[in-house]
């Protein structure tokens, strides 16, 4: 096809934009890691004046972090902070969970949810 | 067959009297052992607040057992009986033997790598203390 040397060149270019911004902020931090020192408030002279600076934290696994390899139902009181107020499972985004644990996570959960150790809903 | 491990789960009445329910735990480890399963532990883990309403009540007497069997058969009659009695307001029962599997592997690989490279990547291991460190 005719197409093919066109359509790869817009690709490259297209990744490359929006990643523009991501590496001109890391640039200046070394290793100071989450929870290291951060330079606080707009830096000077720097490429994104007029923007919002948002410093994002990164979340990790809590369960990696222990290193499990398997999620207890059976323990209520670790699976409760993932759960909304209302009893919603949170969601990866919030709580920073790796696949693999959330997926472990749910059907824990929904386990503990079944014996009543966990609510459905919260009531009322 | 290969043994299959479960865990069982059940909660009585918190009014029922304890020694109805050891009644209740003797008759589960009878049928259990008729059927050719057996019985592993037994954590009475008492009265407790329940997430939710069962059967109008607030609390329940939670009773936890592991049992093993290499056929279904005795989850089923087990199942039974605690669906049949009355002091039994819930009961859940989890096959775990798999899992339980899939978990030593995972420690075993873990383990084994961990020999295979006991020191890698130096600067990045004060980094991952720190880290733990400071979220704790």
């Amino acid at each position: 096809m005719a197409d093919e040397p066109v359509s790869n060149p817009p690709a490259a270019p297209g990744a490359g934009a929006p990643g523009g911004h991501a590496p001109s902020g890391y640039h200046p931090r070394p290793a100071g890691g989450p929870g290291g020192p951060r330079p606080q408030g707009p830096r000077p002279g720097g490429p994104r004046r007029g923007k919002r600076n948002f410093v994002r934290k990164k979340k990790v696994c809590r369960f990696c972090v222990d290193k499990s390899d398997f999620i207890d139902y059976k323990r209520a009181e670790i699976l409760a902070p993932f759960l909304q107020e209302r009893g919603k499972i949170l969601p990866r985004r919030m709580t920073g969970t790796c696949a693999r644990h959330q997926r472990w996570l749910a059907v824990a959960i929904k386990r503990a949810q079944n014996i009543a150790l966990l609510p459905f809903s919260a009531e009322l | 067959m290969e043994e299959r491990q479960y865990d069982l789960i059940f909660i009585c009445r918190p009014d029922t009297p304890e020694p109805e329910i050891d009644k209740i735990i003797a008759t589960v480890e009878h049928a259990a052992t008729e059927k050719g399963g057996k019985i592993q532990s037994t954590e009475k883990w008492g009265r407790r607040r329940m997430a939710y309403v069962v059967k109008r009540l607030r609390e329940g007497y939670y009773v936890y057992m592991v049992v093993r069997s290499d056929h279904s058969e005795v989850i089923k009659e087990l199942e039974r009986r605690l669906k049949v009695s009355d002091a039994v307001i819930k009961y859940l029962t989890v096959r775990l033997d798999e899992e339980l599997k899939r978990q030593d592997k995972l420690k075993k690989h873990r383990e084994r790598r961990a020999a295979r490279r006991p020191r890698r990547a130096a600067p990045g291991t004060p980094t991952g203390g720190e880290q733990t460190a400071a979220t704790a």
